[in-house]
């Protein structure tokens, strides 16, 4: 059963590719509009160092984007939850700062810090916080009521409470907060290569957009896709390791 | 010795106040176990929590060893209805909690750790996660963690309450014989006739609504006291009976 169940997801895939290859073979649709899978893997073939380069330089923002958001993201949410004050103060900022569109901030992002990689991690991190603070403040608020009182009962104090009860109870959902974050995180890298950028997969799409090179655009779009998946199989990985204990995985 | 003293606990309900203890005057030994029992909802826990200093009473006095309780003791251990167990700390680990909160050494109480969790039966049992065990066995490292520290005071609310009859008799036989080996003070609230009468020196009858102390009734049975032995048996009856027939007000 559980072999059966892990080859599912490829089956998947493959099922997918499958139909994508038949419907592009049936309809003999032309090669700019949609290429086949074959004609994918062969624009990948011919420059794959170019390609990978440049997935790198994505892989890169988003990593580092990600873990600031989480540098960042993690004690904010504590001081929220540690002050009903703070969390008044500060919720609707965040809730803004969430509504806005990215790709409108990202022209701004280089206006302020230029074409490098600066306003692209910064984009990751403003679609990373808001999952990452939302889903540790929850997780840390919804300690049980039984746990807490057992650590006053000890005359606990309050750090104590936060570091050996609630940000330990919040991890699982903490992970939760992470794993969407980081999808949302590739987004945000590509979306901040749109936008004014010599380097990525964000801009290979644009640049083959505008030449005409579906191919090449599918090809970056698949690079994207699979990093993507990895880093979101990545994280649920550790979380499996660290976390022997969490309910989702018994 | 912990006295109260014309206690009384109201709470702000959703409608209106609600009177959940009045006038309760009381006292125990040190060294005493005592049982309350009462039906749900009578306030018992709510008395539990008074004496622990989680909860400061809205009427009253209570003082532990003559010092006025303000807020929770290190020498007082409150053990819960569920066993309360960290799910990411061992069995091991969590009876070590406590020592740890109050920053003490644990090299030093690692043995002891070790003695309790063999005293009740799981010895080969501490690196595991607290999911892998039955209901009984986290109970029983509960009953370790609050006895880890050696308090002169455990407080304990329905701690049996949640598991099957047959544990639960078990588990009240072994609190019976760790009370034995090493006396302490005991407030033990339940509404089981059966444990009030295997475990307790006294037994304080609590009426609901609000919560008032009815009787207190001395229980001189020679122990190890077991369920079905005629005199221990007699004595539940009279208990029974009190527990049911009307108040007398």
């Amino acid at each position: 059963m559980s072999k059966v169940r892990r080859v599912l997801p490829l089956v998947g895939v493959l099922t997918l590719i499958g139909l994508w290859w038949l419907v592009t073979i049936v309809f003999s649709i032309e090669r700019f509009l949609v290429p086949s899978p074959a004609d994918v893997v062969a624009s990948f073939l011919e420059l794959p160092g170019y390609l990978l380069g440049q997935s790198l330089v994505t892989l890169i923002e988003t990593i580092e984007g990600f873990s600031l958001s989480i540098v960042v993201g993690i004690p904010l949410a504590m001081l929220i939850v540690r002050s009903p004050l703070l969390e008044r103060t500060f919720y609707p900022i965040l809730l803004a700062m969430n509504a806005v569109p990215k790709i409108a901030i990202a022209p701004i992002l280089v206006v302020w810090f230029g074409f490098g990689q600066g306003p692209k991690v910064v984009l990751v991190v403003l679609v990373c916080v808001f999952p990452v603070v939302i889903s540790t403040a929850s997780g840390m608020k919804s300690t049980p009521h039984e746990l807490v009182e057992l650590l006053r009962s000890w005359d606990s104090s309050r750090r104590q409470e936060f570091f050996k009860l609630r940000f330990l109870h919040a991890l699982p959902q903490i992970f939760v907060g992470l794993k969407v974050a980081i999808s949302l995180a590739v987004i945000g890298a590509v979306i901040a290569e749109f936008v004014g950028a010599d380097a990525g997969l964000g801009f290979v799409i644009v640049q083959s957009g505008a030449s005409a090179d579906t191919s090449l655009a599918f090809a970056a779009m698949t690079l994207l896709a699979i990093m993507s998946i990895a880093l979101f199989y990545g994280l649920a990985h550790l979380e499996r390791k660290l976390l022997p204990w969490a309910e989702e995985h018994r | 010795m912990i006295v109260l003293d014309d206690v009384a606990q109201v709470f702000d309900g959703r409608a209106g106040p609600v009177q959940a203890l009045a006038g309760i005057d009381f006292e125990v030994g040190e060294n005493e176990f005592v049982a309350v029992i009462g039906r749900s909802g009578c306030g018992k826990s709510t008395l539990l929590r008074l004496i622990a200093g989680l909860l400061p009473p809205t009427r009253g006095r209570i003082s532990i060893d003559g010092e006025p309780v303000t807020r929770p003791r290190r020498d007082v251990s409150f053990m819960f209805q569920r066993p309360a167990l960290l799910p990411w700390r061992s069995v091991l680990s969590n009876v070590m909690l406590p020592i740890e909160i109050f920053g003490l050494e644990r090299k030093s109480y690692r043995d002891r750790a070790h003695e309790l969790l063999e005293l009740v039966g799981l010895r080969g049992f501490e690196k595991r996660l607290p999911h892998e065990l039955s209901g009984g066995m986290q109970q029983r490292v509960s009953l370790c963690r609050s006895l880890i520290h050696a308090p002169a005071v455990m407080l304990m609310d329905e701690p049996f309450s949640a598991l099957d009859a047959l544990t639960r008799t078990e588990l009240s036989g072994e609190l019976q014989r760790i009370q034995l080996e090493q006396p302490r003070t005991v407030v033990f609230v339940t509404h089981s006739i059966e444990e009030a009468v295997v475990l307790a020196d006294r037994v304080a009858v609590l009426t609901p609504r609000p919560g008032r102390l009815r009787k207190t009734v001395d229980l001189a049975i020679p122990r190890p006291r077991v369920p079905g032995r005629p005199d221990v048996d007699q004595a539940g009856r009279e208990l029974r009976d009190l527990l049911t027939a009307p108040v007398d007000e």
